[in-house]
């Protein structure tokens, strides 16, 4: 029983990832515009004919969709071509070797910042709720939570980066070439894409947490004598996390990507920027394979989710599936 | 532990804190949709029109009561302009985007089996890609002219409206969908089955008409949402006309930050602004619906 809602699980998933590839094969292939004209202005016919069959553009939707989608599980993602005219490219993976670290890296830092600062803060508020401090708190976070990442990071640029000339405003250092100037470079745009999440994760946490301490088991920690620090913490905690590990998770796959406006407010030259680039200058192949990456990367996010809920909530672990 | 037997706490304090935000933000949102429906009688320079003797000018020069950016045009000018467009490009398509989606999710559950599998796959299959991707690449389908000049023809503000509109179609549908199905499992739903009543009568009279204040709370989120994403796709070049809208305002003085930061800010603000509002505003209504929802 449970490995038939296993494969069930997966098989959904796969379908989902299936359909949502073909959606952007559609998409791109109704880009209006004839990309050889892009990619290659000033080919001869018989370059221009030679592109149009690498690049499938002879083949029907489908037919092309099932060539990419054979070279892409094969780990071969196409070419980058280059409009100098020669028709040369370079591999989008090569490509991703340099962007996607840092998009990885960010969304790495952003999840770590933020749940550090949420864990606590939601177990605090859902501890002390409704009291005078659990008011102020929420209504701030409430209040930041609404502004916009992208204001907020120029925001930072203008205070850190401009008046208090603090921190770099663009541009990204990577670790090895410098762990200070490194860590310096991503300040910024992590705070600007955490303190949103903070605030919704503190807020599902806090909700949790209230529903949790009215449960039987704690009210046994307390009859032990065990202080409350440690039945927060030790009790509470982990079966009042499911909900903000759900949410943790899905922006954790919307981050890749999805935090394009902030790599490209920042210089980061990370995931989104790429794919970016390759939607304003028709690179077919990248576009494909760029938002395949995504979609693979949140659907398998989505099903770490559900094995976690199985071994953080006790719970969910006996009940049948 | 102390806390541990204290009864609904939460919803006191949710109670209490609504008013004053609420108030501001009624304040506020009256104030941009004035400035959208009325803007043109006010007496200022048209958003597009460049002054060039004031370039770059502070606040409160003469004749610019929120000086100017650095082409020279007025900045208070451009957010009564960009009111307009920003709330009608996010209001349309979140409306749109709320009755289709509505539709589509109150459908699946209401009929089930083989229809609830396709339409929530579909749902499943858009909401897999992040929100500014795919608007990105449906702006790119719909707008962006070719290389020999040729654009599609539709206008820069409908493009975004209908590229938005499906984007938030699968949002608003999940959320009808799950809340018509908490609904077909009330209580007053088995009593009107067990009398008789049709299907097709429950669910206009008893599904439909509790979804929809649901649905209007998460479409003041979505509105907020959508005013996001159109002031990133600013950012990213694919917005509206430069300098029509709040992002593409932004987005327009955006290169010149490091040097006069004021006419970026500005705009910046007003989007937080007036996405807290609407975040506050679908507040409200779910505590509300809440109460609502606990008396029945």
């Amino acid at each position: 029983m449970k490995a038939l809602a296993a494969l069930t699980i997966v098989a959904r998933a796969v379908t989902v990832l299936l359909l949502s590839t073909f959606m952007i094969t559609v998409l791109v292939r109704l880009l209006p515009g004839d990309p050889v004209d892009t990619l290659m202005p000033f080919a001869t016919d018989e370059g221009r004919n030679q592109l149009r069959e690498e690049l499938g553009l002879n083949l029907n939707v489908v037919e092309y969709y099932f060539r990419w989608l054979g070279e892409f599980v094969r780990g071969d993602f196409g070419q980058w071509y280059a409009s100098t005219g020669d028709g040369g490219g370079v591999p989008i993976s090569q490509m991703l070797a340099l962007a996607l670290p840092r998009s990885l890296l960010l969304m790495l830092y952003t999840m770590v910042f933020s749940l550090a600062f949420a864990l606590p803060l939601g177990i605090f508020l859902g501890y002390r709720a409704d009291s005078r401090v659990d008011r102020v708190i929420s209504n701030a976070t409430f209040a930041l939570s609404s502004i916009p990442s992208f204001a907020l990071g120029l925001s930072l640029v203008f205070v850190f980066g401009l008046k208090l000339n603090l921190l770099p405003v663009l541009g990204y250092v990577s670790f090895a070439e410098s762990p200070s100037e490194h860590f310096k470079s991503m300040i910024l745009p992590v705070v600007s894409l955490s303190i949103g999440l903070i605030a919704g994760f503190s807020r599902l946490l806090r909700v949790d947490t209230i529903a949790t301490l009215r449960e039987d088991f704690v009210t046994m920690a307390s009859s032990k004598g065990l202080s409350d620090a440690w039945i927060l913490w030790r009790h509470v905690l982990r079966p009042s996390s499911t909900t903000l590990m759900t949410s943790a998770a899905l922006q954790m796959g919307g981050l890749i990507g999805g935090a394009v406006v902030i790599e490209i407010i920042f210089a980061l030259n990370g995931f989104g920027m790429l794919l970016n680039t390759a939607i304003a200058t028709r690179q077919y192949l990248a576009i494909q394979s760029l938002v395949a990456l995504i979609a693979v990367a949140f659907i398998v996010f989505n099903l770490i989710v559900n094995v976690l809920y199985a071994i953080v909530d006790p719970r969910v672990r006996t009940a049948s599936v | 532990m102390r806390s541990s037997t204290r009864e609904c706490a939460p919803r006191v304090s949710e109670k209490r804190r609504a008013p004053l935000g609420v108030y501001l933000a009624t304040a506020w949102l009256g104030l941009c949709l004035a400035a959208a429906l009325f803007g043109d009688f006010l007496p200022l320079p048209a958003w597009n029109d460049y002054d060039y003797d004031f370039q770059s000018s502070p606040a409160f020069t003469e004749g610019h009561l929120l000086g100017t950016d650095p082409d020279g045009a007025d900045i208070l000018s451009g957010l009564v302009h960009g009111a307009r467009v920003s709330l009608g490009i996010s209001f349309t398509a979140v409306l749109a985007g709320g009755v289709i989606g509505g539709l589509l999710g109150v459908l699946a559950a209401y009929r089930r089996g083989w229809v609830d599998g396709v339409i929530t796959t579909y749902f499943n299959v858009s909401l897999s890609i992040p929100t500014i991707v795919l608007t990105l690449v449906m702006v790119a389908v719909l707008a962006t002219p070719a290389v020999d000049g040729s654009s599609s023809g539709i206008p820069r503000e409908l493009v975004l409206i209908i590229s938005l509109t499906l984007v938030i179609v699968p949002v608003l549908g999940l959320l009808a969908r799950g809340s018509a199905l908490s609904w077909a499992g009330r209580d007053f739903v088995m009593v009107a089955e067990s009398i008789g009543m049709k299907k097709r009568a429950i669910l206009w009279t008893h599904i439909v008409p509790n979804v929809l204040p649901t649905m209007m709370s998460i479409g003041f989120l979505a509105a907020g949402i959508v005013i996001v994403i159109e002031g990133g796709l600013a950012i990213l070049g694919a917005g509206a006309t430069p300098g029509a809208s709040w992002g593409s305002m932004l987005a327009k003085n955006q290169s010149n930050f490091t040097i006069g930061p004021y006419p970026t800010l500005v705009p910046a603000a007003v989007i937080a602004l007036t996405v807290m509002a609407l975040n506050y505003f679908a507040d409200y209504f779910r505590t509300k619906i809440d109460d609502r929802e606990s008396r029945l």
